[in-house]
């Protein structure tokens, strides 16, 4: 599966990453983490009232995964496909917002609130990090896509729907001729249009729950008509296509046209049933997705209290109604605490500015003191943003109830998975290997971190971020998160860490001390 | 608390590498063992250490250190540890990724040069052959090395096990030997019971002839659930390991005399780099963080160093307790006093395991041991003779 996390390597309309060699903590007001709807939004509201904020993200231009900026040679030749971003990115840079972006954030420094950062992309990611902290954090990093292996998920052409969507929205690209579609959520729907606008031809859309009907949790959605008219567009966009829209079916096997070679046929199976194949298809690409997972390390390595999502077995932080966490100054937006789209992104970075500047607008002294008439505007505008909000979560909370729930999914696709697919691809490990290892029979007190370190599974550099939930359903214990957060949240170069080291390193014993003892 | 919790000759607590091996050799022994702990098996110390199997001298003189380590007492037991760890992989059926690469330790000043020649003629007597070599000399054994290094000793004895498989392999092992592991059941009492001990679980109650304590950083506190008091400090150190890369160390161990630098490239590819280097602290019930600083600071040693590993990326850091006395020397052997109790803990847990193991099991059993620990006994640790028999 090729994934959309990863930063583009092709240039952008930003410019490359200044090098972030800064030694000693640059101090902002605010430090938003993460250039999407919700990180921009905060960050604009911040800025706008008059606080010094840094924007930092990893990818080389701002708007994230829903906003990503086209390229120039796409923006000529097709135009804007979200030009809302546009808006939004041009806001962020005229309210005087230091915008960081080839910048990874890959730990917290010992005060517990100096974000350590390297250059994630270009030719400065081999070279020293840097350092930047702020009165206040907002932590909006966005989402995983959550994806289960299957045989044959290791193919060329087999993708998530997330880099399919990247290819045909912001490059114009499509991800292949004839594809289909497979996997769970509302998300399958857009990107199934986004591909049919550029030609392909969709085989089918395959959802592994059974959403689409008037139950009594669809007809609920009818409170929420804008996102169901939304949804329900998408769908008569595929059937005018005649795109057959395929419920309780998964991927039973992708194969190739030769060993090893592009994917060239998907068969599909009854969600119950995963290892009985009903129906084969011929494609040049399958696209795969199981919804999206929250990117939560920086909250968990900030100390803040998190939360176990009992229906996804997926860690997030646990947050107040305006986006505080248990931190009083991190600051929690967007799909970092929690899935819910990029409105409800954009509707939590406003709040969680919104709450700032409550905050700062109390304040006897700071830095930046708003006028005294913002306090009852800021007032009026939270409790806007919080009506909408209110709306927005009763709509995280509908889809929640018309998709199967991720956890039951897990369990059901990882039991049926034969033997020698690999599960954890940085470090191959298989599904019989897990399993063995997980196994009663070992005679071994047995938990998820014990099958970690008997197999590596999830010990790569992708750090089991990929294939955490595959491997917990193996082991029958729930997604295996590490119980402690561990730096660094992306590997990170050894040069910039050493760039850390004070005083400059040199032969003779300096602090800090290395303790009386060795490791054995 | 319930009830008994079955029969049992020998209760071990902990499932670190101590406890596993010495439960391997009692159950070899065929007597009953009960393996009580706390939480899963391997999960502190000795699943969090580098796996370094330390054979020639190590640091004599580190920053802080008020006393230094004993060699010449200490280089003999190295010795017997190595030769134990030969017979490992035979004894449990299975490969725990040992192997014997050698390791170079190294100096960037006269003076420590001076401290590897002083070393040298320890592990002569001891009958460990190690080469003193200068700095171009050291850089042909090792190319990676850096221009700073002046002098190192090359010792091919030197070895590494893999910490995640060697426990788990003695505890599997002991298992089918009739050996039973109870994880997620800690201990919670501790007395003498007529002429053996009642291990007390929030499971039910053990009773035993013998208790062996090899709780790592807890062991202090189950021995003070019966009662005894031993100065043991609970200590957090550092590891790191980059991402997968080319053979660059030849596997070898890299150490260093002067600094606490420690770095060997495992057979998967990743390079470890510890050297002792302090963690952000140590809480009861959890795992202590790295620290940042104690990163940079390691990291930056280990590419003076090792200039080549400024091509890799840091993939992982993490932190792990073990229990530090106060002279430095490991401590085993029977608790004065306390018949039937056991200890075995601090410096050098995982070179020492199999020896340790076998000896624990010997003394239980009321034999002479492989080697000479009468020295190394807890008696030092006890704060005047404080046991006092719980009736």
């Amino acid at each position: 599966v090729t994934e959309a996390t990863n930063p583009p390597s092709h240039p952008t309309l930003e410019s490359p990453a200044s090098p972030t060699d800064h030694t000693s903590p640059s101090t902002y007001d605010v430090v938003v983490v993460g250039a999407g709807p919700a990180g921009l939004t905060a960050a604009l509201h911040l800025a706008s009232a008059g606080l010094s904020v840094a924007l930092l993200d990893e990818q080389t231009g701002l708007g994230g995964q829903y906003y990503r900026r086209p390229s120039p040679a796409v923006l000529a030749r097709a135009g804007d496909h979200r030009p809302a971003g546009s808006r939004l990115v041009a806001a962020v840079r005229a309210a005087g917002v230091d915008c960081r972006t080839g910048t990874s954030v890959w730990g917290v420094g010992d005060d517990q609130r100096t974000l350590l950062t390297c250059a994630s992309t270009g030719p400065a990611a081999a070279g020293g990090g840097g350092q930047v902290t702020g009165r206040y954090l907002v932590i909006a990093t966005g989402a995983y896509e959550r994806v289960l292996p299957f045989p044959g998920w290791e193919l060329p052409g087999v993708t998530t729907v997330g880099f399919a969507q990247h290819l045909a929205a912001a490059d114009g690209v499509p991800v292949g001729r004839r594809v289909l579609l497979a996997g769970s959520g509302p998300f399958l729907l857009p990107v199934a249009c986004s591909l049919l606008r550029l030609g392909v031809t969709v085989v089918g859309v395959a959802e592994a729950g059974r959403p689409y009907r008037l139950s009594g949790a669809g007809l609920s959605a009818l409170r929420f008509p804008a996102r169901l008219a939304e949804l329900a567009g998408y769908a008569a966009q595929l059937a005018r296509h005649r795109v057959p829209l395929w419920q309780d079916r998964v991927v039973a096997r992708a194969d190739p046209d030769a060993p090893g070679q592009h994917v060239q046929s998907v068969t599909l199976a009854a969600t119950q049933a995963p290892a009985q194949p009903l129906a084969q298809f011929e494609v040049d690409a399958l696209c795969v997705g199981m919804g999206f997972r929250p990117q939560a390390e920086l909250p968990q390595l900030l100390g803040c209290a998190m939360v176990t999502d009992p229906a996804s077995g997926d860690l997030r932080p646990a947050i107040a109604r305006d986006g505080q966490s248990s931190r009083p100054d991190v600051y929690i937006a967007g799909e970092a605490a929690g899935i819910g789209g990029a409105r409800q992104a954009a509707a939590e970075g406003a709040r969680v500015a919104q709450s700032i500047l409550t905050r700062e607008a109390a304040l006897p002294t700071t830095p930046h003191p708003p006028t005294s008439h913002h306090q009852p505007a800021a007032a009026r505008q939270a409790s806007r943003t919080n009506r909408r909000h209110r709306r927005q979560d009763q709509f995280a909370a509908l889809t929640s109830r018309l998709y199967p729930p991720p956890i039951e999914l897990a369990t059901r696709l990882t039991q049926a998975l034969p033997g020698d697919v690999r599960v954890c691809r940085c470090e191959a490990v298989t599904a019989a290997q897990i399993r063995a290892a997980a196994s009663p029979t070992v005679p071994s007190g047995i938990d998820a971190g014990t099958v970690r370190a008997l197999t590596r599974a999830g010990m790569g550099p992708c750090q089991g971020r990929e294939c955490a939930p595959a491997v917990g359903a193996l082991c029958g214990t729930g997604p295996v998160a590490p119980a402690q957060p561990r730096m660094p949240v992306r590997p990170v170069p050894l040069t910039a860490i050493a760039a850390l080291a004070t005083p400059a390193p040199d032969p003779m014993p300096t602090s800090p001390m290395p303790v009386n003892t060795v490791p054995s | 608390v319930t009830g008994s919790l079955g029969p049992a000759d020998v209760v071990v607590a902990g499932a670190g590498i101590l406890g596993a091996a010495a439960a391997y050799h009692l159950a070899r022994r065929g007597l009953r063992v009960v393996i009580a702990e706390r939480a899963a098996p391997n999960r502190e110390g000795s699943g969090t250490t580098a796996g370094n199997v330390h054979v020639q001298a190590i640091h004599t003189r580190r920053p802080g250190q008020a006393v230094p380590v004993d060699s010449e007492r200490f280089l003999p037991l190295q010795q017997a540890a190595s030769q134990r760890w030969a017979r490992v992989e035979d004894e449990l059926g299975t490969s725990v990724e040992y192997q014997q690469a050698g390791g170079l330790m190294v100096a960037e000043t006269e003076e420590q040069a001076a401290e590897l020649k002083a070393k040298g003629e320890w592990e002569a007597a001891a009958g460990i052959p190690t080469e003193l070599l200068d700095g171009r000399a050291a850089r042909e054994v090792l190319p990676a090395l850096g221009p700073t290094v002046v002098a190192a000793t090359w010792c091919p004895a030197d070895g590494y096990a893999n910490p995640l498989l060697v426990t788990q392999a003695y505890l599997a092992a002991a298992q089918r030997l009739g050996a039973v592991l109870r994880p997620f059941t800690p201990v919670i009492g501790l007395a003498r019971r007529g002429s053996g001990w009642r291990t007390l679980t929030p499971a039910g109650h053990l009773d035993s002839a013998a208790v062996i304590n090899v709780a790592g950083p807890w062991l202090h506190r189950i021995a003070a659930l019966a009662g005894i008091s031993l100065r043991l400090t609970p200590v957090a150190i550092q590891m790191h390991a980059t991402v997968r890369g080319p053979t660059l160390l030849r596997h070898l161990l890299v150490q260093h005399i002067g600094r606490g630098l420690s770095v060997k490239q495992v057979s998967a590819g990743n390079v470890l780099i510890g050297g002792g280097w302090p963690a952000a602290g140590l809480a009861e019930d959890q795992r202590p963080q790295a620290s940042v600083a104690s990163m940079a600071g390691n990291v930056a040693e280990a590419i003076r160093i090792l200039p080549p590993l400024a091509g890799l990326r840091l993939l992982r850091a993490w932190a792990g307790p073990l229990a530090a006395t106060p002279d430095e020397m490991p401590v085993i052997g029977p608790v004065p006093g306390a018949p039937g109790l056991f200890v075995a803990s601090g410096t050098y847990a995982f070179t020492f395991a199999p020896l340790w193991g076998e000896t624990l099991a010997a003394l239980v059993a009321g034999e002479q041991p492989p080697v000479e620990i009468r020295d190394l006994g807890p008696a030092r640790l006890m704060e005047g003779d404080q046991f006092a028999p719980l009736a």
